[in-house]
């Protein structure tokens, strides 16, 4: 209440960047004091043990990874391994766009089934050598067909998918996260339990809920959605949601939203109440309503919260790997299942790594995308 | 009191045993590991639990071969494995094995036989059988089994309308596994080689998947999914086709001899109500059965070979494989076996079906060796793809044959 005469500000004229400083005061603009320099080395000294440790245990795991992806080496084995430079890389990334021939017939005039022309298959058009190439799909463009082929069709595949899973699903965690946080952010009855009741999902091992929604999701009516659908007279009772292939990847991120909206949900939530509500109060008093007051007032304000939330969930999704392993197995792979499996049961160690410095990198874009974009502070 | 003298001396040797948990195999195996302690009250066995699916076995394998764990000490391994794996396991040879070796099928010995070393002691061995439903055949006027691929679509189908149209609309007419694992290597090597379509490659090592019969056998299987086949049979494994047969909910079911026992249990609806028979063979064709089985290894990173080694021909004696079969249902791989009179009394059809076990078709592991899982890979991805419409059987046998020929090098020809 003391404060009051603060609170008209305009919010988009707040200092966005300086919402870290709680306590700690920034340094002055023209040089630095000396109490000031000296905490500062003393921080650097306090911070050399995180170095030193995360120099152990991720620079040089990392390097070994980089290093073996630039090799032949077999997992579990102890062949000898030789250098092979950038020819996993050559493996994963090499690709190719193929132009489809119809089928014809003895008169060479073209096959119609249906009215609609029959082609070649891609196996008969893709190179076989040097490395061969598999379609990964094929597209209708001014009247020809043709086919994306690669010769790693299966990583292809994998990097798409787990891009459009994680956009999907960020984006409904998050409208998701939001709802969830306003109205807990209210005061209501309850509330407390509320709180508590939402993190459950959170709080349960990947692999143990995988497992649950694999039972619930079950392709018979032993399965619950199954079971509901049948007895709502939705479908028969046999939707197979991990074996269909048009199914595979929603039901992924329909896992992958319960599970994680509530941690969206809690980001936020600590977020919402760092903001002081005498904000919302007196844009209330000049006559905002309640969606004006969200877009421009909560919603500014809480954009750094939800850079570090996005952040999260961007780079944690990206990298999924529990839920596609469990469910999914050699049906279909995330990027990181991907790696895994060709360590498995190719135990192809030098493609793996290329697969894994791959995603790495592929992430690594991603947070730089973010702190930018979003004027996180560093 | 002998626990804590064995503490006191620091003489208790720790042995670790990594079995699998299909079925009632890893009750069976805790089991023996304790009668195995009683004898021996200086050593301790502990019994780890192994993933289900093949595949993710192996995996765990790897990871400890790559780091040359000693937390393992006997390995449970696939009959496939013995080429590849070889060089992580101890001769068992040295640690006396030469006697209990004549013992065995020795199709089995010389599978794990690796330049000259016994690299695994057959535990058990396996084919895929068909398993179906008496009182539903009766019920439903049919005299006998399939013997055909047809003839078991026309069964499947008619019971299962019947039995939908008599008030359970979750009947199907025949199970198997048709998940993208290893199991569908089994079961897809079945249908191809029961038409005449050879057995992917050759001995000689030859590629020969690209055959019209094979296209026909993948044809008619991807035909029943949705059918007589549920449609999530393509995320079928072992336990997922039994649980499904064993609640009485289908007709006819491909699993291996494992499942006998646990339908006859008493807790078990169809109890009494189901048998077995070779597996149907396709047009013009003979039946045909994918050999499968576990061997037990010791590891050579192992802190206690001898003791190992000894837990691991103690498993796989006799005796032990005696209760496992009157138990479990699980094949012996001691010939004797095949005639003692209590294993035939609780597991009839090991007397009728031997010969089933005894010609069963070889998955190509040793013409593969050390590939053999990328064969398989590339063989069970490309028919799972058909299972789910996404190829047609045409162009899947000719990725087969290409992927194959990349992985090997080896020419192709006809079966």
């Amino acid at each position: 209440m003391q404060d009051a005469h603060e609170a008209p500000t305009p919010p988009a004229a707040l200092p966005l960047d300086g919402e870290g400083g709680g306590g700690r005061g920034r340094p002055k603009k023209n040089g630095v004091s000396r109490l000031m320099r000296l905490e500062r080395r003393t921080a650097y000294l306090l911070l050399l043990p995180t170095f030193l440790v995360l120099a152990v245990i991720a620079a040089y795991p990392f390097g070994q990874v980089v290093y073996s992806s630039l090799t032949d080496a077999k997992f579990a084995s102890s062949q000898p391994t030789s250098f092979v430079g950038l020819d996993n890389y050559r493996t994963l990334f090499a690709m190719t766009i193929r132009r489809l021939p119809p089928k014809l017939d003895e008169s060479g005039a073209p096959v119609l089934v249906d009215g609609k022309v029959r082609y070649e298959s891609a196996v008969s058009v893709l190179p076989r050598s040097p490395r061969r190439y598999r379609q990964v799909f094929q597209f209708g463009l001014l009247g020809h067909r043709y086919v994306l082929g690669a010769v790693s069709a299966d990583f292809v595949r994998a990097v798409w998918d787990t891009v459009v899973f994680t956009v999907v699903a960020v984006a409904l965690e998050t409208i998701l996260g939001m709802i969830i946080a306003l109205t807990l952010s209210s005061e209501f009855r309850g509330r407390g339990a509320m709180r508590a009741a939402m993190l459950v999902p959170w709080a349960v091992i990947t692999v143990v809920s995988a497992r649950i929604w694999e039972w619930m999701l079950q392709p018979t009516r032993a399965g619950l959605f199954n079971a509901l659908g049948s007895y709502l007279g939705l479908s028969e009772g046999r939707t197979d949601f991990f074996g269909n292939p048009t199914l595979q990847l929603p039901s992924m991120i329909m896992m992958d939203v319960w599970k994680t909206t509530p941690f969206m949900a809690l980001l936020l939530l600590a977020g919402l109440a760092t903001i002081p509500a005498e904000y919302a109060e007196a844009a209330k008093v000049d006559g905002a309503g309640p969606l004006r007051r969200f877009f421009r007032i909560t919603l500014p304000l809480l954009t750094p919260t939800l850079a570090v939330a996005l952040i999260f969930r961007t780079l944690d999704s990206l990298r999924v790997f529990d839920i596609f392993q469990v469910v999914l197995g050699n049906q279909r792979y995330s990027m990181a299942s991907f790696a895994q499996d060709m360590l498995i049961s190719r135990r192809d160690m030098g493609l793996s790594s290329a697969a894994s410095v791959t995603i790495f990198v592929i992430i690594f874009v991603f947070a730089l995308l973010y702190v930018r974009s979003m004027k996180v502070d560093t | 009191m002998l626990v804590l003298a064995g503490a006191v001396a620091g003489a208790q040797t720790v042995v670790t045993v990594a079995a699998g948990a299909v079925g009632q195999e890893l009750e069976l195996t805790r089991a023996a590991a304790e009668r195995y302690m009683k004898l021996h009250p200086d050593v301790t066995v502990n019994v780890l639990e192994t993933p289900d699916l093949s595949d993710n076995r192996l995996g765990l394998y790897l990871q400890m071969f790559e780091a040359k764990s000693s937390d393992v000490d006997v390995f449970q391994i696939d009959v496939i494995w013995p080429g590849d794996l070889a060089e992580h396991f101890v001769d068992l040879y040295d640690y006396g094995a030469r006697d209990v070796a004549k013992e065995h099928f020795p199709a089995i010995i010389e599978n794990n036989t690796v330049d000259g070393r016994l690299i695994g002691i057959p535990w058990f061995t396996d084919a895929g059988l068909l398993y179906y439903r008496t009182d539903l055949l009766e019920k439903y006027g049919f005299s006998g089994p399939p013997t055909t691929w047809a003839e078991l679509t026309d069964m499947a189908k008619t019971i299962q309308d019947g039995e939908r149209a008599a008030g359970n609309p979750d009947f199907w007419g025949f199970v198997w596994q048709g998940n993208s694992y290893e199991g569908l290597t089994c079961d897809a090597l079945e249908w191809v080689a029961s038409y005449g379509g050879g057995s992917i490659v050759s001995p000689d090592g030859t590629i020969t998947i690209n055959n019209d019969k094979a296209i026909a056998a993948i044809d008619e299987a991807a035909s029943w999914v949705g059918t007589i086949s549920p449609n999530g049979v393509t995320s079928f494994g072992e336990e997922e086709a039994r649980n499904m047969w064993q609640a009485g909910n289908a007709a006819f079911m491909r699993n291996w001899p494992y499942a006998y026992s646990l339908g006859n249990a008493d807790d078990s609806v169809i109890k009494g109500k189901f048998d077995v028979n070779p597996l149907p063979a396709g047009p013009g064709g003979k039946p045909a059965a994918t050999l499968g089985g576990w061997q037990l290894a010791v590891s050579k990173y192992s802190k206690n070979p001898a003791a190992a080694a000894d837990v691991a021909l103690f498993l796989a004696s006799y005796d032990e494989q005696k209760i496992r079969a009157v138990e479990g249902s699980l094949n012996p791989t001691i010939m004797a076996l095949y005639q003692d009179p209590d294993v035939l009394a609780a597991v009839p059809f090991f007397g009728s079906l031997y010969d089933v076990f005894t010609n069963a078709v070889a998955r190509p592991s040793t013409a593969t060796a050390p590939d053999y899982a990328a064969v398989s890979r590339a063989f069970y991805s490309a028919v799972h793809s058909v299972l789910t419409g996404q190829a047609t059987a045409a162009d899947a046998v000719a990725e087969i044959e290409a992927d194959v020929e990349d992985i090997t090098g080896f020419p192709t020809g006809q079966p």
